[in-house]
């Protein structure tokens, strides 16, 4: 292998295939960029575990259905309650249409518990309802919560491994996990069976509040499939 | 707010419609079919010797889908229900159980379902006692046993409708009863048969293993399908081969399966079923087994309570002190006072001055010498490149910024350095780098591999071109959070939207500012040599740090995605090295060898391009680098504190050079070592090489959002954060004031 010196006109004309390469090399960054970007929006659905009773729950900020911004530890020292929902499910619209879950809201409400209902449904799915449009519903059903929080994403529900509408979380002021599970004790879509049922989330705010251990702190969560963005 | 009350209301319309019970939907008598828009359930019998005590009688419903639904298995999963049928019998004739055939596991996203789709029998035996007094028919003579069922099932595709139907039968006690005998043989092929042994099943960690004897040998080997009759027990999405594993030895199967994050059960004995792949079932053999297991070990206690972070006690005093005022939910984020927000933005410029002095920003140098020798002499077109790469990166950071506010409106929490956690990115970066150190080193040209009109199209926009290579630094620079780059980030999350964007252009102003000010200042545009010969030189010499770039990148994707990533990688780019050579030439030759040079690299993206996205389970940190670290986790910190010993949390990154340095130096060195072991220092390494979300949440308590981050917390002290560029000194001083 020989090395030569290199001329003078090789110089300049490496001098401009260096520009060509600078401004190949910029536009590839844009793209570059463009897709680092895209891709960080893309992969923020990897699995991860989500809290079980007895871990800290994971802080989030969300909007609610006004636009208003809500974040979890600005809730500190008070119990939270979150409550998967989605109007189009008919294990939802069974505890709602009874009466139920708007009565649960009330009195957690009354006793100073902070209640949100959070959408995750993805905004493709058909029973997806803007934020006007949920709004109205809670509205219509009476129903009472502190807020009613967007996440068409999906973020938050993956944070806490909710599978169902309705799927029920009980945080306490400092911020554990106390329960998480159902709404009640009996599987079904079948309104009539919600007076024989022990409704778990009056029975563990209750006990929560007489200062006793929560019995039952997972049940099972029961209704349809969150809907997902995929 | 009109229109979406109308679309409120065709909602609401539409879903009650499709909604209506099965039952509102039937003809005033009950039949045997009951058909509603997603299903056409029949209730069916199986008498073939007539109705008497001990002769076999079955019963069953069975459902046929519209494409795309299913109805649920007695275990449902992650959601759903299983069918229920109740029974209206005469006396003397008892229904059994449901005995359901194998189900099938239908994923929905992160979920999964077991259930049927297509056409489903569920068998029920009747049993008929001496008891049973048949009706006599008058008129006829004939006389039957009248069946009344009344089911009721979920039937789901994304959306879920609860059916119901009520069915009648009347099943002739003599004569044979056997227009369905090809259904209920098809039910009896697809139940699991049982097995002679009943295995075991253990609690260990958070797995189940499960070991099972006596499957036919002709199933040795083959993989299985795992169905727990018990709910809410396992990971139901668990994919098997990622998420759980199988292996055969001789004539015994095990399996290790994750527990569910939330499992509220804890069975003694757990009923499971595993079947054959729909590949593999023959016809006339079983296709799959069940057994009631044994369950043995302990399951999992829950997680010990978690320690308050300090940033929640300082929300806990704030709300305690705030509960007398009328508690309103805060809309909008507390502007800072403008003292600590001016000192904010010139630390944000001086953590962007710093930014230069990186490895990471290195290559962009060397772009930009080449840059400024390539102008030397027009003082006009320097302070337009001065002034364009300054408004791209700042354009740049504003953007990222941006993207970072509506991530945190959108309530992710993600912190700087996102970009290089992604396997997709860092591959596509080392291959922009590579093509750069190939040009530079001369292997070939841009002219050549790209039509001339684009070389000269690029060459009439000087402007656009270091406005672009500005939008490059950005990227490259943004996971190296210089000091003060770190606070002004951190500080920036908890800002209102306009104070952030500004946090983010003054970083972006302050990486920008040497080459605004070699672009201003002849006297330093002066200093700059004279095109010439050396160029050449020089463009040689800058093909390395941009192969060292690549090397670097490597690395971190063997980080993320393991070894045969990396390996993966390197082929990968070898191959577009090969390709953009056989560009160069003429002709023919050029033609041949490009298509097979092109050919090869398909091939083998396809066979093992897959390696470079994958990522891999972090490595045990203790492993590699003896007992001195351990993984870091919030739960071993509560305990380690708990128990009174102080902790050093180390959060670091493959992809953040500082961390390397910090890591290779004063974290390595014998003294500051020493001083951890003197006072008994627990070393915990919390690696954020791929997105944690609860690092993530860790540094964002710590008022931080980026890596290096070095925590030492003493039990009931307040963390001591230090410096992000650690020095031996500092770390033994704040050891000694322990």
């Amino acid at each position: 292998m020989s090395l030569s010196p290199s001329s003078d006109s090789r110089s300049i004309r490496a001098a401009r295939h260096a520009r060509a390469a600078l401004s190949r090399a910029s536009r590839r960054a844009v793209v570059a960029a463009a897709v680092a970007l895209g891709a960080s929006f893309l992969m923020g659905n990897n699995a991860f575990a989500a809290p079980a009773v007895g871990q800290q729950a994971p802080d989030f900020v969300a909007v609610d259905t006004s636009g208003a911004k809500h974040k979890l530890s600005d809730f500190a020292g008070k119990f939270v309650v979150l409550e998967w929902t989605n109007p189009g499910c008919p294990f939802v619209r069974k505890h709602y249409n009874s009466g139920n879950m708007p009565a649960t809201q009330k009195s957690a409400t009354a006793q100073g518990v902070v209640w949100l209902s959070v959408n995750s449904t993805e905004r493709a799915a058909s029973d997806y309802l803007q934020p006007a449009a949920l709004d109205a519903w809670m509205k219509s059903q009476k129903a009472s919560p502190t807020a009613v929080l967007m996440d068409e994403d999906g973020v938050i529900g993956q944070a806490y491994g909710a599978r169902t509408t309705p799927h029920i979380f009980i945080i306490d002021p400092k911020g554990v996990l106390v329960y998480a599970g159902g709404i009640d004790s009996i599987a079904s879509a079948r309104p009539d069976d919600i007076k024989s049922a022990t409704n778990y989330v009056n029975q563990a705010l209750g006990e929560a509040f007489g200062g006793k251990p929560i019995s039952t702190a997972s049940t099972r969560p029961y209704g349809c499939s969150v809907k997902y963005k995929t | 707010m009109i229109l979406s009350r109308i679309h409120l209301a065709t909602f609401l319309v539409a879903t009650a419609a499709a909604c209506m019970p099965a039952a509102a939907q039937l003809a005033s008598k009950p039949g045997a079919v009951v058909t509603t828009p997603h299903v056409r359930a029949e209730l069916v019998a199986h008498a073939p010797d007539g109705v008497s005590p001990g002769a076999p009688v079955w019963v069953g419903l069975q459902i046929t889908h519209q494409p795309e639904w299913h109805t649920y298995w007695k275990n449902a999963g992650d959601s759903g229900l299983p069918t229920e049928l109740n029974w209206t019998l005469p006396a003397g004739v008892a229904a059994g159980e449901i005995a359901w055939p194998v189900p099938k596991k239908i994923p929905i996203g992160n979920l999964a379902n077991y259930g049927y789709e297509g056409t489903v029998l569920l068998p029920v035996p009747l049993e008929v006692s001496s008891n049973f007094k048949p009706p006599l028919a008058l008129g006829t003579g004939a006389s039957g046993l009248d069946i009344r069922l009344k089911a009721t099932w979920l039937v789901c595709r994304k959306e879920c409708i609860p059916e119901e139907g009520e069915f009648t039968l009347a099943l002739p006690l003599q004569g044979s009863t056997a227009l369905h005998k090809a259904e209920f043989d098809a039910a009896q092929a697809a139940q699991p048969q049982p097995l002679d042994k009943p295995g075991t099943v253990e609690v260990s960690g958070n797995n189940l293993q499960v070991r099972l004897e006596g499957l036919p040998a002709a199933v040795q080997g083959k993989t299985l399908g795992f169905f727990p009759e018990t709910p809410e027990l396992i990971r139901t999405a668990a994919v098997s081969g990622k998420d759980w594993t199988q292996t055969w030895q001789g004539g015994t199967w095990t399996a290790t399966l994750p527990l569910a994050d939330q499992r509220s059960a804890s069975p003694t004995t757990l009923p499971l079923v595993v079947t054959l792949a729909e590949a593999d079932r023959q016809p006339g053999q079983p296709v799959a087994w069940r057994t009631e297991a044994p369950v043995s070990g302990t399951w999992p206690a829950t997680a010990p309570r978690a320690e308050v972070s300090p940033a929640l006690q300082a929300a806990l005093a704030a709300n305690a002190a705030n509960a007398a005022a009328a508690p309103a939910p805060p809309t909008e984020l507390p502007a800072q006072p403008a003292g600590t927000f001016v000192v904010a933005l010139l630390g944000a410029v001086l953590g962007g001055l710093l930014l230069n002095l990186m490895p990471c920003v290195f290559p962009i140098l060397a772009i930009k010498v080449l840059g400024f020798a390539r102008q030397a002499g027009n003082r006009s077109a320097h302070r337009t490149a001065g002034l364009a790469y300054t408004g791209g990166v700042m354009l740049s950071f504003l953007a990222l910024g941006g993207a970072m506010l509506a991530l945190r409106a959108a309530g992710a929490q993600l912190g700087w350095g996102f970009q290089l956690q992604s396997p997709a990115v860092v591959a596509a970066l080392a291959a922009l780098f590579t093509l750069i150190g190939l040009n530079l080193a001369g292997v070939f040209e841009f002219g050549r591999a790209a039509p001339l009109s684009v070389c000269s199209a690029q060459a009439k926009h000087p402007i656009a071109n270091d406005f672009l290579s500005g939008v490059l630094a950005v990227v490259i620079a943004s996971p190296c959070t210089a000091p003060f780059m770190g606070v002004s980030l951190g500080f920036a999350i908890g800002l209102p939207a306009a104070q952030a964007l500004l946090l983010f252009a003054a970083l972006g102003l302050g990486l920008a500012l040497p080459y605004l000010v070699a672009g201003f200042v002849p006297a330093i545009a002066r200093l700059l040599p004279k095109p010439g010969p050396w160029m050449n030189t020089l463009r040689r010499l800058l093909a390395f740090p941009m192969f060292a770039t690549v090397a670097w990148l490597v690395w971190v994707l063997g980080q993320q995605s393991g070894i045969d990533g990396a390996g993966t990688l390197l082929a990968l780019l070898v191959c577009m090295a090969a390709i953009v050579w056989a560009l160069t030439l003429r002709g023919r030759t050029r033609l041949v060898i490009a298509t097979v040079l092109v050919a090869f690299t398909a091939v083998l993206t396809a066979a093992i391009g897959r390696n470079v996205l994958q990522t891999v389970e972090p490595a045990k940190l203790a492993s590699s680098t003896g007992q001195r670290w351990q993984p870091w986790s919030a739960e071993r910190v509560a305990e380690l504190t708990g128990a009174g010993q102080p902790v050093f949390i180390d959060f670091t990154a493959a992809w953040c050079v500082t961390c390397q340095y910090n890591k290779k130096a004063t974290l390595a060195d014998a003294d500051v070592l020493a001083d951890f072991d003197g006072k008994k220092v627990a070393m915990l390494r919390a690696d954020w090489t791929r997105r944690d979300p609860a690092i993530t949440a860790a540094l964002t308590s710590l008022g931080r959002s980026g890596v290096p981050l070095y925590v030492l917390q003493a039990p009931g002290k307040p963390p001591v954060v230090l410096t992000e560029i650690l020095g031996k000194d500092e770390v033994r001083a704040a050891l000694a004031a322990l």
